[in-house]
């Protein structure tokens, strides 16, 4: 036990010393949930620029331009009319507001206490009073509509308040995840799964190595024991998983929003199960392939099919039946799919007691396969 | 320092009877007997392919043995091979085991395998290693790399050694600093089996040495035994001549058996006057001369290409 710590400090130091290792495997898969989380963040928090031309001038309209401001998702550019449309045709704003002089007087005239119901009232049922002008490209079809939408709803609030009338009808807005879930939900967990994978089979490359170089047959001259051996291997790479997994996840929270919405202590478990079945699958490639560069080769043949055919870039309703059907049979698959449900409640492609079954099945699989296999020298 | 067996008779360090190893269709190791006394530096000599790799193997307790028996500091090293590893040292020719650990680091975690093991300063001192004791051991150069390989072959202050090639691809310089070494280990007692491609380094170090190949045991002594029994002879030795085949040289007079070595040809003579004689009379006869023309008393090395029909090196 003594032994086997020391040698997993030992291993542990000369991972960290090893700067292109550290690269590959921490800093890689960091970048990749950044540059995918970005790509596919870029149309999910929108942000529009409203041209503001305020013709009226008055402390009301001056109100009313606070109101719009307030909305997230507008930024308000003020301007004259001319300069406001030349900027939409440009793009530089994606609609332009126009208020009219006189609306200031309008509403002080709405709100008179004495008005009578019927002459005083400025406005008929129906039709306005004033009325905000508001230009929107048609060929834009979603931003003209979600900005005639947030125009609309900020007029009904002001109409609402103006006339005093009583909330008949309210809106409780509730939470609930859809199954189309955003594209950033969809590739985090992915990335996780993926870069496990990545972890667990690129260590047959040292492994390799180190029978090659007859280091495996060297320590094998001392008293210390095989599974000190292998077990300081894995407990060394199931470290670097949970650090990969703290990092992915860290920053899909912090950078992206995608919080874990399922258990913390599955997704935990998960990570070490996918980590050990991509080890022991690391152990069967490890245990064919005689040259280190052999090996490298495997790897890399290896990890295609598997990250692209097993829904964790694309999919599984794009693909065609005989994709899907090799997808089917491999491990990632069920690792991202599990992933996806406990994270961010992905739609399942199995249930997940089949998802970790499966998984298990593999790892059982691929440790028999290395037991009999695997050679020290 | 010295060895704790006072007495007469020295036991066996390692007592080999009978012992066969077979990979698929190869005899890899065909029943060989053989026995390293306590003390001594033992050089197992060979072809690559000749059976060496495996028996040392067998006797560190990394295989398992076909037949026959090893008895290795008095365990059977097919039953035992914990027993031994614990009181064995091993240097194998990779040397950088951890690329990124220190000196320290590497010595600090080998001795960790064992129960009782050597202080790292003292070793670290004990092989020169001072000044590169905090440098990673991808830094070192080869000879520091292969001192620092046999530093952590003695972590565990082993009964017994063995040294797998220790000086190949070293200088002169650096080789000679090794022997030195070695030397040290036997003053201090230790046993050293050690397999080598150079034949100036079993002169130089070895009590005795055994000549293997096809996974026999040809021939075993001490160098001067093994030189004189197989030759009186002599090696008249010159550049090939292409017009003159073995079986026309080998039947000049005085000429016991003739070999090839690179690009010239050695002749066994037992009376040199005869067969430099007939030698350039052949020559002539074909137009030719004997070129760089030297006559040598047998070596180790002319043993072994007579044994195996090929240079040790090859």
């Amino acid at each position: 036990m003594r032994t086997l710590v020391i040698l997993t400090a030992a291993n542990l130091k000369s991972f960290v010393r090893d700067r292109a290792g550290m690269f590959w495997t921490l800093l890689f898969p960091v970048v990749f949930v950044l540059l995918f989380g970005m790509i596919f963040s870029g149309t999910q928090n929108p942000k529009y620029s409203v041209g503001w031309v305020d013709q009226d001038g008055t402390q009301a309209s001056a109100r009313l331009a606070s109101a719009f401001g307030a909305v997230p998702i507008l930024e308000l550019k003020p301007g004259d009319e001319p300069t406001s449309l030349d900027a939409m045709r440009k793009g530089n704003v994606s609609a332009v507001i126009v208020v009219p002089k006189g609306y200031g007087a309008a509403l002080a005239a709405a709100q008179r206490p004495s008005a009578s119901p019927l002459g005083g009232l400025p406005g008929l049922p129906g039709q306005a009073a004033v009325k905000l002008v508001l230009y929107t490209d048609p060929s834009h079809q979603t931003t003209a509509q979600t900005i005639q939408q947030i125009v609309g709803q900020v007029a009904g609030v002001i109409n609402q308040q103006l006339t005093r009338a009583p909330d008949l009808l309210g809106v409780e807005p509730r939470p609930l995840q859809t199954e189309n879930i955003s594209n950033v939900a969809y590739i985090v967990p992915s990335i996780l799964a993926m870069a496990l994978m990545q972890l667990g089979l690129f260590g047959a490359i040292p492994l390799v190595e180190q029978r090659e170089k007859l280091i495996l047959k060297r320590l094998g001259a001392t008293p210390l024991k095989r599974w000190t051996l292998v077990g300081s291997n894995v407990l060394v790479r199931l470290l670097v998983g949970v650090v990969q997994a703290i990092l992915i996840l860290g920053i899909g929270a912090t950078v992206f929003h995608v919080t874990i919405l399922g258990s913390l202590a599955l997704v935990a478990g998960l990570v070490l199960l996918g980590a050990a079945t991509f080890i022991a699958l690391g152990y069967v490639v490890a245990s064919f392939a005689r040259t280190e560069e052999a090996a490298s080769q495997t790897t890399s043949i290896l990890q295609f099919p598997l990250m692209f055919l097993s829904g964790i870039f694309f999919p599984f309703e794009i693909m065609p039946d005989f994709m899907r059907a090799v997808g089917a049979a491999m491990p990632l698959t069920y690792l991202g799919d599990a992933m996806r449900q406990v994270m961010v409640n992905g739609a399942a492609f199995a249930p997940l007691s089949v998802d970790v079954a499966i998984l298990a099945v593999w790892l059982v699989v691929c440790l028999g396969i290395s037991a009999r296999f695997f050679r020290w020298q | 320092m010295t060895s704790a067996t006072g007495g007469a008779a020295t036991p066996a360090a390692i007592e080999v009877q009978g012992l066969r190893k077979r990979y698929g269709p190869v005899q890899a190791v065909d029943g060989i007997d053989f026995e390293v006394r306590g003390g001594e530096v033992f050089g197992l000599l060979g072809p690559n392919g000749a059976g060496k790799t495996t028996t040392v193997e067998i006797l560190e307790g990394l295989r398992q043995p076909d037949g026959g028996r090893a008895l290795v500091l008095g365990l059977d090293a097919a039953r035992q091979p914990d027993g031994i590893k614990e009181r064995i040292g091993v240097q194998l020719q990779t040397a950088a085991l951890y690329p990124r650990l220190t000196v320290t680091e590497v010595i600090d975690l080998f001795g960790s395998f064992y129960r009782h093991r050597l202080a790292t300063a003292h070793l670290i001192e004990a092989f020169d290693l001072g000044e590169r004791r905090d440098a990673r051991t991808m830094q070192l150069s080869g000879g520091q790399q292969q001192r620092l390989s046999v530093a952590l072959a003695l972590v565990n202050d082993p009964e017994l050694v063995f040294l797998d090639e220790p000086t190949t691809g070293l200088d002169p310089q650096a080789r000679r600093s090794l022997w030195e070494l070695v030397r040290g280990l036997q003053r201090d007692g230790k046993t050293v089996l050690l397999t080598t491609h150079y034949m100036e380094e079993a002169e130089t170090l070895c009590d005795r040495v055994a000549i293997m190949d096809h996974g026999r045991i040809l021939e075993m002594g001490t160098v001067e035994e093994l030189v004189s029994r197989r030759f009186q002879e002599r090696a008249v030795r010159f550049d090939t001549i292409p017009d003159l085949d073995q079986e026309q040289l080998a039947a000049l007079p005085g000429v016991r058996s003739a070999a090839p070595e690179e690009e010239h040809t050695v002749l066994y003579s037992a009376d040199v006057p005869a067969t430099l004689a007939g030698l350039l009379e052949a020559a002539a006869s074909v137009g030719a001369e004997a070129r760089d023309l030297s006559i040598r008393p047998a070596t180790l090395e002319d043993v072994f290409l007579a044994l195996t029909g090929h240079a040790l090196r090859d």
